[in-house]
């Protein structure tokens, strides 16, 4: 009996949800709702979690990630410009920055930042400066190739149409360019802060004290001092959400307004 | 139309009111590499003159107009515009592009910008003019061009046509001596064409000296006060504008011209 397209897509449309039921059920019967309500998220120690997770973990998250994106952006923007110098000096020096610092793990540079460094030359840097100078730096390579791509994106016309109604270099750059420049690299940054919000959690390779406590570590800490199983962490992981997921959907927005138009 | 003075140095007679200034080019030379672009050019274009620059793409029609502002650097010869001398290594090139408005090919308007702010921002921040003169003087050049009821419109909002028209009254906010325009009408719809060179034609009657790089042969014949032939990097003929395209002497610009005014025309054996 042959079918029609119709017919067909119908069919299939019905096995689909068949096999996802049958998967539901399956996972729901196998799950062992009671371990699960006691070790692995468990209500009842959510509470104990608040206010503190507030006024340590998310705050400290939030000042770790705004201090590396503030580092990061600065040297990002040193970078580009060096990367686009007409002197090659400048663009091997941040060629050679930006594919080590891309191409090694970010845990690395915060244990080389975090003991290597003020082993080697008998300095002491409290948790802060480690987390500004480590998560800075890597997030610099990244933000610096991406800035890059923004400027380069410019037509040159641009640059050409400003000289030529009389605006020295500099004036066409601040004027023209660079605020166009800007709204091209609006959302690659964005997804930048995001990724930076998830790697200041690498901090927990140092010793910290509670008040240093950022969401991962707070989530971890909680796991030992409220016995809690999982409960802590997940709560932790849902803080990043709450971070992440507003990030995520201005970048889509910023994105939609210049696919749209190039203002 | 052709009731023009052409000896140099006297000012335009058409019209009134622009301080027009010339151009005088003298063994203008480029290369990019070995590619020799400009094989020494000499060209003199009178203040209030309208000369129009044609030839096949690759005769270095265009990068002699974007010499004339700097936007590309000469190899040798030498450039005068107004009382400027661009080929000074010491001029202060950017007091000098004040003078010199320039249209682009591909309009180069200001995406972050409307209209207006695009007629704005050079005036406030390189003439240093106060932001309600510059609006004043914006608009009114708007107006000049048709489009004063489009000031608030940004580029991507405007036609092809239209965003040329904003460039030119963009340039002519910078109240310009000299205009050059760089194939104004070839990224433009056949059907907004007619609207940029009816400016252009405006613009040529009120006495502003303009150079033009352009394929359309109606236009350069009739307001063009001399057109320029180049070819492979020379000047291969020039004179008055009927002239040249109507009777040319010499056989390179017959053959452009019999392809350009009648493009059905295919050699297949070339």
């Amino acid at each position: 009996m042959a079918m029609t397209a119709r017919q067909r897509a119908k069919v299939s449309l019905y096995v689909q949800a068949g096999i996802f039921v049958v998967a539901v059920a399956a996972l729901v019967l196998a799950t062992d709702w009671k371990t699960i309500g006691t070790s692995v998220f468990n209500f009842a120690k959510i509470g104990p979690m608040f206010p503190d997770i507030f006024f340590s973990g998310l705050k400290n998250t939030l000042i770790y990630t705004a201090l590396g994106f503030i580092v990061g952006l600065s040297g990002g923007l040193l970078l580009a410009l060096m990367k686009l110098s007409s002197f090659p000096l400048y663009r091997w020096i941040a060629t050679g920055y930006i594919e080590f610092f891309r191409g090694i793990p970010a845990l690395l540079v915060f244990i080389a930042f975090g003991y290597g460094v003020p082993l080697a030359f008998g300095v002491q840097w409290n948790v802060t400066i480690v987390v500004m100078i480590s998560l800075g730096m890597v997030a610099a390579a990244y933000i610096a190739e991406t800035l890059r791509a923004g400027l380069q994106a410019v037509p040159k016309g641009q640059l050409e149409a400003a000289r030529s109604l009389g605006m020295p270099q500099w004036r066409a750059m601040v004027s023209i360019v660079i605020p166009q420049a800007f709204r091209i690299v609006l959302p690659p940054l964005t997804n930048e802060v995001i990724l930076l919000t998830k790697d200041s959690s690498l901090i927990y390779v140092l010793g910290l004290t509670a008040s240093q406590y950022e969401l991962t570590k707070f989530g971890r800490d909680g796991i030992s001092s409220l016995g809690a199983g999982l409960t802590p962490l997940l709560v932790a992981g849902a803080f990043y959400l709450v971070i992440t997921i507003p990030l995520s959907l201005l970048a889509r927005k910023f994105e939609s307004r210049s696919a749209r138009t190039k203002r | 139309m052709n009731d023009v003075v052409h000896s140099s140095g006297t000012a335009g007679t058409r019209g009134s009111a622009v301080h027009a200034a010339g151009v005088s080019l003298k063994d203008l030379r480029k290369s990019y590499g070995s590619n020799e672009v400009l094989k020494g050019i000499s060209l003199d274009v009178a203040p209030g003159e309208v000369v129009c620059l044609i030839g096949p793409s690759g005769s270095g029609k265009s990068t002699l107009l974007r010499c004339v502002n700097l936007l590309e650097q000469p190899n040798e010869g030498t450039i005068h515009v107004g009382g400027f001398e661009a080929t000074d290594p010491d001029v202060d090139i950017d007091k000098m592009r004040r003078k010199v408005g320039m249209v682009f090919q591909q309009f180069n308007l200001f995406p972050h910008l409307n209209a207006r702010q695009n007629c704005t921002i050079a005036q406030t921040k390189v003439l240093k003019r106060g932001q309600a003169e510059a609006d004043k003087v914006a608009q009114a050049n708007l107006d000049r061009v048709g489009l004063g009821h489009l000031a608030d419109r940004f580029p991507d909002q405007l036609s092809g046509g239209q965003q040329q028209r904003v460039a030119i009254a963009r340039a002519l906010s910078m109240d310009p001596e000299l205009m050059l325009f760089d194939e104004p009408t070839s990224a433009l719809d056949p059907e907004t064409v007619g609207d940029v060179l009816s400016v252009m034609r405006n613009l040529a009657k009120e006495g502003m000296t303009m150079l033009v790089v352009t394929h359309e042969m109606g236009f350069a014949r009739e307001v063009a006060d001399r057109v320029v032939f180049m070819d492979g990097g020379v000047v291969v003929e020039e004179g008055v504008a009927e002239q040249v395209i109507s009777a040319p002497t010499q056989s390179r610009t017959k053959e452009f011209l019999k392809r350009v005014l009648d493009p059905t025309h295919i050699d297949i054996s070339k």
